[in-house]
């Protein structure tokens, strides 16, 4: 009998199907006879092996491992719905306008190396360093070198340290501009509306510039 | 072939840009620089500035500088405060590219979301982006050091379009060119450009919606507990620094002078601020270990920033101003005392 189920299972895994009823048996058969779903697993397998189809890390039961993860999954029940004040709504979608900052630090961390990047490969274009350079204020996307660029790794020290000067003058020129932009928002201030403003309280600065 | 493709649609950009440059300018040469196209131009601005503050507006815009596009969503509205019945502005300002760079107004209280710092808000009634907050305000400010031209009608947009120069008096400064929508008096385009006609940085807007009724963003906006405000009145008091500056461009006026540190690199600097009611202009002075370094610069759009060690002391001055007028500031440096070591 079992040999009979053994071969059903075998022509169902080679897709060749006897009759639908006798094949619909053998499923029943497999989900409920853990022997006859292993068999399964195992036709499968050599299978597998024999049309060379199988991963260098060979996972034997990934349904088991999965099942397991999610036994181990904590239950998350519905949290008690309290009847949320108006102001609790609107704090959460301040939150949403103003939340995703922690993703940003690593953002801009990441602009800042992909700045560094593109400075070294532009800088190996045997160049003379003019100081009229523009600030790379955000890398550049998409820059992309030719197919047969060849990087060579022949740069002498010399060449190193012009880099480096290179890179650093960048770094100089960006702490700078950015600061500059800083400082103007630091600077605003509150005028009244449509009324004459005088730029940017200058009385106050005539006297400092006397002084 | 195929590697240079993605690179065409900015130079596009630039063609166009260009191109209606050059036709602006053949239509300049058409023009008088009478005074009734002074007023026109002046009347605009005043427009565009009771616009700035009356409307509900929804716009984007693109900087271009530097081969690089910016691009920015803008959305201002305005909604009666209940207690008071005054009308209250409300507006957003958000970077789009990059990390979320979001400044956001209520009033008086303008609060920056940048990836450098944790939220914070100021008191202002202007935002400091792109756009020149003159704009926003009382344009006859700039009288004394700049000219309004009135040069004619063309198309930016897709709307019918006034454009106006904002040209310096003297050589020290960069022109402003200025395309206003004839219709609603909103501003649609804006070059930086030099005395010779080349165009260092502009701000074409690519959407613009003006509508009745307050947009959901700034509804948003409208409930929302603002980040806490710095008081900069006892952060940032004046003091008397080693050095003055004794040279700058006619209506530059000191806006501050102080001593802080430089958030990227550190390094701690003495500082000031100048401005003419259009362009800001920061002077850093700060001792250095290097003997003395060549003068260095670099340009960010039309931002030129420059960078010079002289006898242990590093100068920078950074600003959207010409190179000759940034040499010329720095070798007006002059100290009265040694500076302090830090």
């Amino acid at each position: 009998m079992s040999e009979s189920k053994f071969e059903t299972i075998s022509s169902l895994v080679d897709n060749y199907r006897a009759t639908d009823h006798e094949s619909e048996q053998a499923i029943d058969g497999m989900l409920k006879d853990e022997h006859l779903s292993t068999t399964w697993q195992h036709y499968h397998l050599i299978g597998d092996v024999i049309r060379d189809e199988i991963p260098p890390a060979l996972q034997l039961d990934l349904s088991a491992q999965i099942a397991d993860a999610l036994r181990d999954e904590p239950t998350i029940f519905a949290p008690n719905r309290v009847v949320a004040k108006a102001s609790n709504t609107f704090k959460a979608k301040v939150v949403q306008l103003i939340k995703p900052l922690g993703q940003l630090a690593i953002a801009a961390s990441a602009a800042g190396l992909m700045i560094v990047g593109v400075q070294q490969n532009v800088a190996d274009n045997n160049e003379i360093i003019t100081p009229n350079h523009i600030v790379q204020t955000k890398p550049l996307a998409g820059f992309a070198n030719p197919v047969s660029f060849n990087y060579q790794q022949l740069v002498k020290p010399q060449k190193q340290a012009v880099l480096e000067q290179r890179i650093e003058q960048q770094h100089r020129f960006q702490a700078l501009l950015s600061d500059h932009q800083q400082q103007i928002k630091l600077s605003a201030k509150k005028i009244n509306k449509r009324s004459n403003v005088e730029p940017q309280s200058a009385s106050q600065s005539d006297k400092k510039l006397i002084n | 072939m195929k590697l240079f493709l993605f690179k065409s649609p900015i130079i596009q950009v630039f063609l166009i840009c260009s191109l209606s440059i050059f036709t602006s300018f053949s239509a300049l040469s058409a023009t008088a620089n009478s005074d009734s196209d002074s007023n026109i131009a002046k009347l605009s601005f005043e427009r565009l500035s009771n616009a700035l503050r009356d409307l509900n507006f929804s716009t984007s815009f693109v900087v271009v500088k530097n081969n690089q596009a910016e691009p920015y969503h803008w959305l201002h509205g305005i909604i009666e405060n209940t207690e008071s019945g005054n009308q209250v502005e409300l507006e957003i300002l958000a970077l789009l590219n990059g990390p979320r760079r979001d400044i956001l107004r209520i009033d008086n209280t303008v609060s920056y979301i940048e990836p450098e710092y944790a939220p914070y808000s100021i008191m202002s009634s202007y935002i400091s982006g792109p756009i020149p907050a003159v704009f926003g305000q009382d344009i006859s400010m700039l009288d004394n050091n700049y000219h309004f031209v009135s040069v004619g009608k063309s198309r930016v947009l897709g709307r019918i379009a006034q454009l106006i120069r904002i040209v310096p008096k003297d050589t020290h400064r960069f022109g402003y060119w200025v395309w206003l929508d004839q219709q609603s008096g909103l501003l649609l385009k804006l070059a930086i450009i030099t005395r010779k006609g080349q165009l260092l940085e502009q701000i074409q807007f690519t959407h613009l919606e003006i509508t009745n009724v307050l947009s959901e963003h700034l509804k948003q906006l409208q409930a929302t507990d603002l980040p806490k405000i710095i008081n900069l009145e006892t952060k940032q008091q004046d003091i008397e620094l080693a050095w003055k500056v004794n040279w700058l461009p006619n209506g530059f006026k000191q806006i501050k002078a102080n001593r802080h540190r430089i958030n990227t690199s550190k390094q701690a600097v003495e500082f000031m601020l100048f401005n003419d009611g259009l362009v800001d202009i920061s002077v850093y002075v700060n001792p250095s270990n290097e003997k003395q370094r060549a003068i260095e610069f670099a340009n960010d759009g039309a931002t030129l920033v420059l960078n010079q060690v002289i006898n242990n002391v590093e100068v920078s001055v950074v600003g959207k101003i010409p190179l000759a007028s940034a040499k010329k500031i720095v070798n007006s440096i002059r100290f009265i005392r040694d500076l302090d070591t830090p």
